[in-house]
């Protein structure tokens, strides 16, 4: 799964509430629709607060890579 | 704007005409003691930050839609339609307010400008004018709401790692189940935050305490408040009420998030208690449940508005640091008159689009921090540390923020073997 293709990185590492999904909502507009943007996360809530906010911003979660206390998100720009 | 909206925002503007709200609006004798209580007026002296400015954005369209002066003479009473420009200045009179209350302590009549600010939120939402950033999140939670069985697996996936981090630092206070949820049955449902420093250190504590505890699905923060949209607010409410419902549970403990220990403290008829983790903390020291070392150097501590004024909590947190510090120093003789940090109402979780507002609106609280000389400042809400590190960074003043329940954790003494059984 890491080797998925991403056009943006974002590294929202130890970040305060609710900053992960702020600025995924915001990382997700700087790719042109259809690009994918890689999220490195480690707070635990991100793993339920990233699902919810893909399922009402409309973008799509393509996988998910879990290693050493973090977890990357990558997230499809659907419009 | 259309004629139809401009009709139903005016009956939206109709239901919060409470009795409450009737005396807010046509009680203000422009006295200005107020004005200078507030942050970010004392910090950016323009009348539009002034608190009676604020209320006079809303206070001239109920002139113009409700009182009979407004509807025949608005220009004598400075009476204004609800108008495009209108909303706009709703916006940056309600987003610029943190919801903080200082200036109602001033106010000889009580005048609740935050109470006022809550029309023009709604007025926002229902034209949909509000920060899009606040209604993406409350959108997110209340999605969490309706879907928990397609989002549980991630979170328990995420205490799991938790759990493993907990056993490696503190495998005394790990026990069986680090870190339980779903116990029906439990004494108390804790609701925290997304954030590991949200979970660890109260879990160390509830563990130390003996508590018979679980932790709830939902994050405890209320966005549906921040954006002042009443029907998210009591949907991403119920999801814990519900939760705590069919776990049993006696009490439901908060985290530090402000706003969501004052959305729940206004539950009414709940079968449970709310509590905030400070006071949870407090009781564990009274009953001596918990014993904590004394912690070297010099201690301030930070006020949550929406927990001390909004909610009564000042003799917990300093209970708990006369149990921790030697050297604790008040910013200010009586804690009602503490600065707020200039970070709520929605304005923190705006995040970098707020940041220089926030700012230069709370250089008044970054003063009182330095002048404190407190090496440490203290805080029991998410938000507050939030902008108290970026005041940290902002205006250089080289303290270290903390939360409360971080040094709780951090100072807990192991349980003498026998106790332990
Ligand atoms: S509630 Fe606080 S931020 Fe709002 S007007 Fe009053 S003092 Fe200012
Ligand atoms: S202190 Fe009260 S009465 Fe005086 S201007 Fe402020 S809100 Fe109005």
């Amino acid at each position: 799964m890491s080797t998925m293709a991403f056009d943006k990185e974002l590294d929202l590492r130890n970040l305060p509430c609710p900053m992960p999904v702020v600025k995924i909502s915001k990382g997700i507009k700087e790719v042109a629709v259809g690009g994918v943007v890689k999220a490195v996360t480690t707070d635990p809530g991100a793993l339920t607060d990233f699902p919810a906010w893909a399922k009402t911003s409309g973008n799509q979660i393509l996988g998910t890579d879990e290693a050493g206390g973090e977890v990357s998100f990558f997230i499809k720009r659907m419009k | 704007m259309e004629a139809q909206l401009k009709n139903d925002l005016v009956n939206v503007f109709k239901s919060k005409l409470s009795s409450q709200m009737l005396l807010n609006l046509d009680t203000c004798s422009r006295c200005g003691l107020c004005t200078e209580a507030c942050h970010a007026y004392a910090s950016i002296p323009l009348v539009k930050y002034a608190p009676a400015y604020r209320a006079e954005v809303v206070r001239r369209i109920y002139k113009r839609s409700f009182t009979a002066q407004g509807k025949f003479a608005p220009v004598m009473g400075e009476a204004k339609e609800i108008t495009d420009a209108a909303l706009m200045e709703l916006k940056e009179a309600a987003f610029s307010c943190t919801g903080c209350r200082r200036c109602m302590v001033y106010c000889p009549f009580g005048i609740d400008t935050q109470q006022i600010m809550s029309i023009a939120k709604l007025l926002l939402v229902a034209a949909q004018a509000e920060p899009e950033t606040l209604s993406m999140l409350a959108d997110m939670s209340v999605s969490k709401g309706e879907n928990i069985d397609a989002f549980k697996e991630g979170f328990l996936s995420g205490i799991k790692r938790l759990e493993d981090q907990m056993i490696q630092t503190w495998r005394d206070e790990a026990g069986e189940d680090p870190i339980p949820t779903d116990v029906v049955g439990a004494d108390l449902l804790y609701v925290a935050l997304a954030g590991a420093h949200s979970i660890i250190p109260s879990a160390r504590i509830f563990n130390a305490a003996g508590e018979k505890w679980s932790l709830s699905f939902f994050e405890a923060v209320n966005f549906g408040a921040f954006v002042g949209d009443p029907t998210k607010t009591k949907l991403i409410l119920d999801r814990i009420v519900n939760e705590a419902k069919r776990l049993r549970v006696k009490e439901v403990c908060i985290c530090e998030c402000g706003t969501a220990v004052r959305v729940a403290k206004q539950l009414k008829g709940a079968p449970f208690k709310v509590v905030s983790l400070t006071e949870v903390h407090a009781r564990y020291i009274r009953q001596g449940r918990i014993r904590l070392k004394k912690l070297p150097g010099s201690y301030t501590y930070h006020d949550p508005c929406q927990i001390a004024r909004n909610g009564g909590v000042y003799d917990e947190p300093r209970y708990i640091l006369s149990h921790l510090v030697n050297d604790f120093r008040e910013m200010s003789p009586d804690p009602k008159y503490n600065w707020c940090c200039g970070g709520g109402g929605g304005l923190v979780a705006m995040g970098d689009e707020t940041l220089d507002f926030r700012m230069q609106s709370a250089k008044v609280k970054a003063d009182q921090v330095r002048g404190s000389g407190a090496d440490v400042v203290v805080t029991a809400c998410e938000n507050c540390h939030t902008q108290l590190s970026d005041l940290n960074k902002h205006y250089g003043l080289g303290k270290e923020v903390r939360f409360l329940s971080s040094l709780v954790a951090d100072a807990l003494l192991p349980e003498p073997q026998e106790a332990r059984g």
